[in-house]
């Protein structure tokens, strides 16, 4: 990413804004809503809180090899309307999305509009105000949409992924602007994601997945588990880009009941698996032989994971007989420092 | 380089960016994911000529057929086209 220095003049606060935005939009460095101009003095400090040096290479990124510098990450951070607190938390995702078994070339360019989601969890949600409960993953929480949003133009400016050029997503997503929420860590009945995946609870992570889709999985509430169970599986289909596993962000309420019911988070992933099959008829056959050959499915079935491990589990969101389903894997978890 | 041609520019901006921005490339309609493999092998074969070509043809003809390609690699002055470029 060239750097650059631009003196823009207007008579009034709102006029500079407006130029701001101008300019930025027609330089392609924002996602097309307003940015924040990122000034030196604004960059010094952003670079300052993250603690570390403003020319250290935290990744670089795909498909133009841009270097992600701590500096470009905070010109990024500052359009997007970050704190510089927030500063830590992005740096983390950015190493995450680029660990070499983490596809994010392909997911650059690609025509799926796949993308990356982000789940936070640990004390640093409350310290930045991550929204993990009642609409964790809408408008409202400046956190949520602007560290993800601040991800995005990272992988635009640095990474090169602009639309049509280099990156060739036939229709984009809106969860290409931000896509990322807390573990409700405080009504989960069983242990934190970030534990499962061997941090200490006192840790704070951030995990980046590879992600494809959202879906509201409504309904089942007071029925017993196994119609909970099955409500959520048979509302999970099987899809292209969906890297290859399931994230179920399950509501506040059905994680309680099935805790209490006696389900261990294991016992939820091992009967979803069972349940999350379709017959091969209902597909495409070649949609079924691919599924097949990753070895999600058989002869007469398509199922949604390979295995129950590849179905991760996260509780989020507010009360209400509610889940989310995301087409996602290859989970990257990265220490917040 | 043998590519399906909604990544035949953006195959020959990334080869430039390894120093090799006059490959050559074989293309053919995107998607190929659902072909079954007759249709499969009949469009391999309308690529063969462009991949023989590039093995035994000299390198200034070579040169000469694609004496435009280097506007593809960085398309002036866009930031973003709703149409691939």
């Amino acid at each position: 990413m060239a750097e650059s220095q631009v003196e823009l003049t207007g008579d009034s606060v709102a006029k500079l804004m407006l130029a701001s935005y101008e300019h930025a939009y027609e330089q392609g460095w924002t996602d097309g809503l307003p940015i924040i101009p990122a000034t030196p003095e604004a960059v010094e400090e952003f670079v300052a809180v993250s603690g570390r040096p403003a020319d250290e290479v935290v990744a670089i990124l795909p498909p133009r090899k841009g270097q992600a510098t701590v500096r470009v990450i905070a010109i990024n951070a500052i359009m997007a309307g970050c704190r510089p607190e927030y500063m830590p938390v992005l740096l983390a995702a950015i190493e995450g999305v680029t660990d070499p078994s983490y596809p994010l070339e392909f997911m650059q360019v690609t025509t799926n509009p796949m993308t990356p989601f982000l789940l936070v969890n640990g004390p640093v949600r409350q310290k930045l105000d991550i929204n993990y409960g009642t609409g964790c993953l809408g408008p409202g929480w400046r956190a949520n949409a602007t560290i993800g949003r601040a991800l995005r133009l990272v992988l635009i400016n640095a990474g090169g992924a602009w639309p049509g050029v280099y990156s060739k997503t036939s229709f984009g997503s809106p969860l290409r602007y931000s896509y990322m929420c807390g573990e409700n860590e405080e009504e989960n009945p069983w242990t934190p994601f970030h534990v499962d995946r061997g941090f200490k609870r006192e840790d704070s992570t951030v995990t980046a997945f590879k992600a494809s889709n959202f879906c509201n999985i409504s309904g089942g509430e007071g029925v017993g588990p196994e119609e909970i169970l099955r409500q959520i599986a048979t509302n999970m289909p099987p899809m292209y880009g969906g890297g290859d596993g399931v994230l179920l962000l399950l509501g506040v309420n059905h994680a309680r009941s099935l805790h209490e019911a006696g389900l261990t988070k294991h016992d939820v992933q091992q009967r979803l698996w069972e349940l999350a099959r379709v017959p091969a008829s209902h597909f495409a056959k070649a949609f079924a032989d691919t599924e097949r050959g990753a070895g999600r499915g058989d002869g007469d079935t398509v199922w949604r994971a390979a295995t129950p491990d590849e179905i991760y589990i996260a509780v989020a969101g507010g009360p209400g007989p509610q889940n989310v389903y995301i087409g996602a894997g290859m989970p990257q978890t990265r220490l917040i420092r | 380089m043998v590519v399906t041609d909604m990544f035949a520019k953006f195959a020959r901006r990334m080869s430039s960016t390894q120093g090799f921005p006059y490959v050559i490339i074989a293309q053919t309609p995107n998607p190929i994911r659902q072909l079954e493999p007759e249709a499969l092998r009949l469009r391999a074969e309308a690529m063969l000529q462009t991949v023989i070509d590039g093995l035994t043809l000299p390198g200034s003809e070579l040169q000469a057929r694609m004496k435009d390609v280097l506007k593809d690699i960085q398309p002036q002055g866009v930031a973003r086209s709703a149409v691939p470029v």
